[in-house]
């Protein structure tokens, strides 16, 4: 057992309202440049919809990710050879347009313009090109289902489901998905890249891109089957997420993470077994990644466990606070949060709470079914999006969810608190209050927890002082 | 001795080749950020593909030629029993070849280039530069070996071989045909212009991809020395 430490996030569905406040501190820090203004790191996406870029959910366009040839895992775009004989243009690569043209307006006209019969207007330019463009798609265009008469059809996770009944107006139904760098333990950039440029930090499994080993080959951005790596057009380089890297080492949280204004993220750390990452990955059917992937993730609370990570040489700090992992719980313990797509093999460590629903009455009341399964998002559509279609584990989360909301309001309005509901899902008491607490209460410090980066403290600080600012220039 | 044979056949190539190598190695060491190919595929994909594809393919098959061709003295090909005349068919059947296939990949890379209106925004001067001059350089090599019917084997070739060993004979230029005289002294230059432009990809080659593990990690140099002290 090779145990190793990595930053997760979960997302909790249910409570997303949409707002894209998360997309806004990351645009502008991180992606606020030339070449770099068409990324968006943090993107928020409106469910059913084709999303940013288009269809990135179907592999069978830009071929991300890993597919299982026979018994081996292979990159599904191809492997080695594929790639040496492709080195010279990328078959599978997305071009700017199934992201968006970026653009911009001249704001300027409106206080430049001379007196006319017509007040001015600005227009759109685009960013590439200096040019007048007609906006015909944007990194939002989704939002609120718009469009979804037309782009509806292509979504992916619409595989087992009548299409045409959930785009009749009485039948549709929306969520939001914000979606953001897996930074996943078994890596398809990392794996496809030519120069070895992309890689995953092993102290805390952040996967970066090296700029200065960075020669553009492009397949990082095909083979991530997220489509979260970027191609700088102006600087030649690939460039995606980085957790906020500068942050997190300093024990804040991401930008995205600490904006959200409806609190439903929660980042941690995760212990997991590497040993294992090649036999998860190559699970023999897409539904048993899931399953494989929690079991590779590791009880911090285990003393064999704690022991053996200690003398592997996890820091300290980061035990401590993968002990009291909110995501840990969220996944593990309580299994509320799902994988984004598992069925891509990446084996993802963005992970996402399904979103409970409106009740619908499309199917008669008098049938005796569960509420979960009458609610407006089938639960089809959310196994395809979470579960590679397992429809058990999505089942047992909105369960564990909705078991919750009853628990709660018998015990604080109803002044009785009904312990049955609790049964019929595995949960107790005990652990119902802990739920409720950490998606409902919970305070910056419960959401995210994160260790300050490990320093060398061996030197005498003192003698250091001076050594290092601004120097006389100043 | 004549002052420009010298000046154009000695000392031009010998200032082109160090610009190469100290340029190349000075960028490398300095400018590692802007090291890259600048790919414009992400911007338009179609008029892309067959005209970086030929281009590169019929590039580096002139290259391996020219090598082969050139340093190789004739005497060990007839080793080999390839008499210079059937190496210089050999020569000219597969520069014709290839020569067509790397002229056809820059005229649509050029056209795409200027006529493209993202591309060419995103583009610069020196990628225009880069590719005019390789144009030129390769569209004069396919001039040449379509109509040029000279023997290169006696008089460039071995004035090649003596510019790379440091003993230089710029009077084997002498009776060697206009055309040639253009096409080695445009692809000195480009040589010399490289190191400035994106052309620096061309060391970049993945070897190293085709033997490594496919999932890489880096580990901070200073927690290293964490665990050391931890466990003491």
């Amino acid at each position: 057992m090779k145990i190793r430490a990595q930053y997760a996030m979960v997302l909790n569905l249910d409570k997303c309202i949409g707002c894209h406040t998360c997309s806004i501190p990351c645009k502008n820090v991180w992606t606020n440049r030339d070449g770099a203004e068409y990324m968006w790191f943090n993107n928020v996406e409106c469910k059913p919809g084709i999303g940013y870029p288009k269809k990135w959910e179907n592999q069978e366009i830009h071929k991300g990710g890993w597919h299982l040839n026979g018994d081996t895992l292979q990159l599904k775009a191809g492997g080695r050879i594929h790639k040496g004989l492709n080195i010279f243009h990328n078959p599978d690569l997305p071009v700017i347009d199934d992201y968006y043209e970026p653009w911009n307006y001249d704001y300027a006209r409106l206080i430049e313009s001379p007196k006319r019969k017509h007040q001015p207007s600005v227009r759109p330019h685009s960013r590439l090109t200096g040019k007048p463009i007609d906006l015909k798609w944007g990194p939002n265009w989704e939002d609120d289902l718009a469009g979804l008469g037309e782009t509806g059809a292509g979504d992916a996770n619409f595989k087992n489901l009548e299409i045409a009944t959930y785009l009749q107006f009485r039948n549709v139904f929306m969520f939001w998905l914000p979606r953001l760098c897996e930074h996943c333990l078994n890596p398809a950039c990392v794996a496809s890249c030519p120069s070895g440029a992309l890689y995953k930090r092993e102290e805390d499994g952040i996967v970066l891109v090296d700029q200065e080993r960075c020669r553009g080959w492009r397949y990082c951005v095909s083979g991530c089957p997220y489509k979260k790596v970027y191609f700088n057009w102006k600087t030649g380089r690939a460039e995606k997420c980085i957790f906020c890297y500068p942050r997190v080492e300093a024990g804040l949280t991401t930008l995205c993470a600490h904006s959200c204004v409806g609190r439903i993220r929660y980042v941690g750390v995760l212990l997991y077994d590497l040993d294992r990452i090649a036999e998860t990955a190559a699970a023999p059917s897409d539904q048993d990644v899931y399953p494989a992937h929690l079991d590779i993730l590791l009880d911090p609370n285990d003393p064999d466990i704690e022991r053996a990570a200690a003398s592997q040489g996890i820091a300290p700090n980061m035990l401590a606070a993968a002990k009291k992992s909110p995501v840990y719980a969220l996944i593990k313990d309580w299994r509320l949060a799902l994988p984004l797509h598992p069925e891509f093999r990446t084996l993802p460590m963005v992970w996402y709470v399904p979103p409970l629903s409106p009740v619908s009455r499309q199917i008669d009341p008098s049938q005796e079914a569960d509420a979960i399964d009458r609610m407006r998002i089938p639960i089809t559509y959310l196994a395809n999006l979470l579960t590679a279609g397992d429809e058990a584990p999505v089942r047992m989360a909105l369960q564990r969810l909705a078991a919750v909301r009853r628990y709660m309001r018998t015990q604080r309005v109803e002044k009785q608190a009904d312990t049955g509901v609790l049964d019929a899902v595995g949960l107790d008491e005990e652990t119902v209050a802990k739920i409720y607490r950490l998606l409902a209460l919970a305070r910056l410090e419960d959401r995210f927890v994160l260790p300050t980066k490990s320093v060398v403290q061996d030197e005498d600080s003192y003698a250091r002082q001076g050594c290092c600012g601004f120097g006389e220039a100043l | 001795m004549d002052l420009s044979y010298t000046l154009v056949f000695t000392v031009f190539p010998y200032l082109c080749l160090t610009t190469f190598v100290v340029g190349h190695s000075y960028r490398y060491v300095t400018d590692r950020y802007a090291w890259n190919a600048r790919s414009s595929q992400l911007l338009d994909n179609k008029s892309l593909r067959w005209g970086t594809v030929l281009f590169h393919l019929g590039i580096i098959l002139t290259f391996l030629g020219h090598a082969g061709g050139l340093l190789i003295p004739q005497k060990y090909y007839d080793l080999f029993g390839i008499t210079s005349q059937m190496h210089l068919a050999i020569a000219h059947w597969m520069g014709e070849v290839v020569g067509i296939a790397a002229l056809a990949g820059c005229l649509l890379l050029l056209r795409r280039r200027l006529t493209n209106d993202r591309v060419r925004a995103a583009g610069s001067v020196n990628d225009l530069i880069t590719l005019g001059g390789l144009t030129l350089v390769v569209a004069g090599g396919v001039y040449n070996v379509f109509f040029g019917n000279y023997n290169v084997l006696d008089s460039v070739a071995p004035w090649i071989r003596g510019i790379v060993f440091f003993s230089p004979e710029p009077e084997l230029m002498r009776p060697v045909p206009l055309g040639f005289k253009i096409h080695v002294t445009l692809a000195w230059a480009l040589l010399g212009f490289s190191p400035f432009s994106r052309l620096v990809h061309i060391w970049s080659a993945p070897v190293f991809y085709f033997f490594r593990n496919p999932i890489l990690f880096r580990r901070n140099p200073e927690l290293t020395r964490k665990v050391v002290d931890s466990r003491s």
